[in-house]
């Protein structure tokens, strides 16, 4: 099947737009702010990003800020890994309070390049707390448990999944959920959005290397399915063949729309080779797993190769994300 | 069966569906907004000077039904105004609904609010077309009737910013030049300064904001001259304008309004107060553009290179018609490329040779003229319309106008095309 490369800026159209990007002609979205003189505008967002530079005074908006905030509690829920609530502004937990957002977090006593992108489990807008669940596996999660006291918090951010547009526009239809080890935090504002537009959801957990479903207990309050299996094999790294089947055989008997895959490149790999295998035209979306340092599209460390050899910076670009493992 | 997908529903869209249909083709129409027509929402003049020689070949070469429907729903027929004559001006409140029920009726598949934003290609062929909703719509041959008019963008770059006009892309999304997507560059019209495009040359007027008295005048007669105050001239704003069969000293020394169903102001726009200081004007506002008194629409940005068959250059199955086709002004230029086009797109199918219209009427004088005129440095600067300008001059000089309408049968039935668009090819 011949796709089509749609690229999407994550904050197109936002009060974070037009940003750094448009100043230096490498606007995601606009011709004009491409260093273009005509508009060739294939995405529209509801709003034109070349007016909103000129009408700003051919100035970028104001970016993002660094929030002073606090822990508020910290619980480790098996080793190595803490859940952590976080007090912020209620208006910031309601911007995050959305499929795909992260927040940058670091302690104030370190420096900048200690910036942390973090998952934001479940936010909670009338208390103005966010939940995030930190796996401590090298220096800036070590910084970020250990220390106590205040922290940065930049965002808020959204990029954390791809294809969200599927995710955000399905209604009243049935999806399939699968998430594994760390990958489960983001599960939780997927699901919670899904549900809220009349779909229903199968939640497939598998702990991962964890040994624990950090995300069963959001989950349990929502009306959905959890199923528990293993979704990729340890040593393999492969979808085990009894899971394949399982995923096949609900997809086609409860006509599942759209499936989103939560865990590594290899479970997204595994999962679009699934929905390959089957009939009907089923949406996919799954986690960002790039390396994510800025989150402004600026330093490169999460841009990836699409197949035509473009390259594109994960942490701003929304893509159909089959693009990405087309070919893998 | 021959697929022909039609991209743009204006008013050379709308003509190219009926004649693609009428030669046999399963037509799609692709619009983005949920209007047809186009800124022929906000039109309504036909038939003034040369338009009305051409409107006649247009129904002689079989191209007759939207002739036909704007002749139905005219508020007033043969009157003159500065500069025109023998105008007749449809209603362009009552004309959609009857062109859309129209193209219904002969089965063509209109799609609305479906933007077309991308191509795929085979070599030099088109196979589909990508949808904003990312859905492929696969044809045979494709007719890009997209205009020139906007986006956002280039409204603000080349205009005054964008003055939320009939096309609302803020609402619907921008145009996309379809022939770009698939590798061919527009070509850019001019204006006299070198700098690029030219805005839309008429705002429309809420009749219930004039006095009655103006009102009751405009119904009667169809056409107001109201003198602008002698502080308020502006010749300069003339060399801004599309329409230059109404860049004439008149219409900066007096305020020219149409009724049309609304009351069409000719001029790109008009600051609200001092339109607002013209006696029976206290009470004036806009209906389109919504901020005429600011600015107006950016065109003629999107033009693709084509034959004088309207096949685009360096593509297998696209043609294209209206604004796209080239530096044209007005609805009936629009319905004679569409009819060209969408007939041709069945020959395409069929493999057979296409139709080139003859120099000898208006309409094929008309599109082999402006061909010359796009590849011409001070060429790009004009634009070509029957009802004025440099071509209604060239059309008296040629002996092509004319308003007696057996000799214009004449002439079509000498060169074998009468009605040679009714002919069902498949």
């Amino acid at each position: 099947m011949i796709m089509h490369q749609v690229l999407d800026c994550i904050d197109a159209g936002t009060e974070y737009c037009p940003c750094f990007l448009a100043e230096t002609g490498d606007c995601i979205m606009c011709s004009q702010l491409q260093g273009r003189e005509f508009c060739d505008c294939q995405n529209w967002k509801g709003v034109c990003i070349y007016q909103e530079y000129v009408w700003n005074g051919s100035k970028i908006k104001e970016q993002r800020k660094d929030h002073l905030c606090r822990i508020i509690s910290k619980r480790q829920i098996t080793e190595g890994v803490v859940l952590c609530r976080i007090k912020v502004s209620t208006t910031l937990a309601r911007e995050l309070n959305q499929p795909g957002a992260y927040v940058f977090l670091r302690n104030v006593n370190e420096p900048g390049y200690f910036d942390t992108p973090m998952s934001v489990m479940a936010a909670d807008g009338r208390e103005g707390t966010i939940d995030i669940v930190i796996h401590t596996k090298g220096t800036k999660t070590k910084a970020l448990v250990f220390n106590s006291g205040e922290f940065y918090l930049r965002g808020p951010y959204w990029n954390g999944i791809l294809g969200l547009k599927y995710i955000k526009g399905l209604r009243n239809s049935r999806v399939l959920l699968i998430a594994r080890g760390v990958g489960q935090s983001p599960v939780v504002n997927v699901a919670r959005k899904l549900l809220a537009a009349g779909n229903e959801a199968i939640i497939i957990l598998d702990k991962g290397r964890l040994g624990i479903n950090i995300a069963e207990e959001y989950l349990r309050e929502m009306p959905c399915e959890i199923v528990n299996k293993q979704v990729l094999d340890l040593n393999s790294l492969e979808i085990p063949k009894d899971t394949v089947e399982y995923i096949q055989e609900v997809a086609a008997k409860r006509q599942i729309s759209l499936i989103y895959s939560g865990g590594t490149e290899k479970l997204h790999e595994g999962i679009v080779k699934i929905i390959d295998s089957l009939e009907g035209n089923i949406m996919f979306a799954c986690s960002n797993n790039a390396k994510f340092c800025c989150g402004e599209g600026i330093c490169g460390s999460c841009q990836i190769r699409l197949q035509d050899g473009s390259r594109i910076r994960t942490c701003k670009t929304q893509i159909n994300p089959r693009e990405i493992f087309r070919g893998r | 069966m021959a697929k022909v997908v039609i991209i743009g529903g204006g008013w050379s869209g709308c003509a190219a569906a009926i004649s693609a249909k009428k030669a046999g083709a399963d037509v799609t129409v692709l619009e983005k907004t949920d209007l047809l027509l186009g800124l022929g929402n906000v039109g309504g003049i036909m038939r003034n000077n040369g338009r009305y020689t051409a409107a006649e070949e247009i129904c002689f070469l079989g191209a007759r039904e939207l002739i036909d429907i704007t002749d139905q729903v005219a508020r007033h027929k043969n009157i003159d105004f500065p500069g025109h004559q023998h105008a007749s001006l449809y209603d362009v409140i009552k004309v959609e609904p009857i062109v859309r029920k129209k193209l219904r009726e002969m089965g063509i598949n209109i799609l609305f609010e479906t933007r077309a934003i991308d191509v795929k290609m085979t070599c030099a062929e088109i196979t589909g077309v990508l949808t904003a909703k990312e859905e492929w719509i696969e044809g045979d041959v494709f007719i890009e009737t997209t205009g020139s008019t906007g986006p956002m963008g280039n409204c603000l770059r080349y205009g005054n910013g964008c003055s939320m006009c009939i096309l609302r892309c803020p609402a619907f999304g921008p145009r996309v030049s379809i022939s770009q997507r698939a590798g061919v560059e527009d070509i850019l019209g001019q204006r006299g300064d070198d700098s690029y495009g030219a805005m839309s040359g008429s705002c429309k007027l809420s009749k219930e904001s004039l006095s009655k008295e103006l009102v009751d005048k405009l119904n009667e007669k169809g056409v107001l001259v109201l003198p602008v105050l002698p502080e308020d001239i502006n010749m300069g704003k003339l060399e801004l304008k599309v329409c230059q069969q109404y860049a004439l000293k008149e219409y900066a020394e007096n305020l020219v309004l149409l009724d049309t169903g609304y009351a069409k102001l000719m001029t790109s726009f008009y600051p609200l107060e001092k339109l607002r200081r013209i006696p029976g004007l206290e009470y004036a506002r806009y209906d389109d553009p919504y901020a005429g008194g600011k600015g107006n629409s950016i065109r003629y940005l999107s033009m693709a290179p084509r034959s004088n068959t309207l096949k685009v250059k360096g593509l297998s199955n696209l043609l294209c018609a209206g604004e796209k086709s080239g530096l044209f002004v007005g609805h009936t230029e629009a319905i004679a490329t569409g009819s060209l086009a969408g007939h041709n797109s069945v020959r395409l199918y069929l493999g057979m040779p296409l139709l080139e219209l003859p120099r000898s009427i208006a309409v094929g004088d008309i599109i082999a003229y402006t061909n010359e005129m796009t590849r011409d440095p001070e060429g790009i600067k004009n634009r070509y319309t029957f009802s004025g300008g440099k071509y209604f001059a060239r059309m008296k000089e040629k002996s092509l106008y004319t308003i007696n309408i057996e000799l214009i049968k004449k002439r079509i039935d000498r060169m074998g095309m009468l009605n040679i668009y009714d002919e069902k090819l498949i």
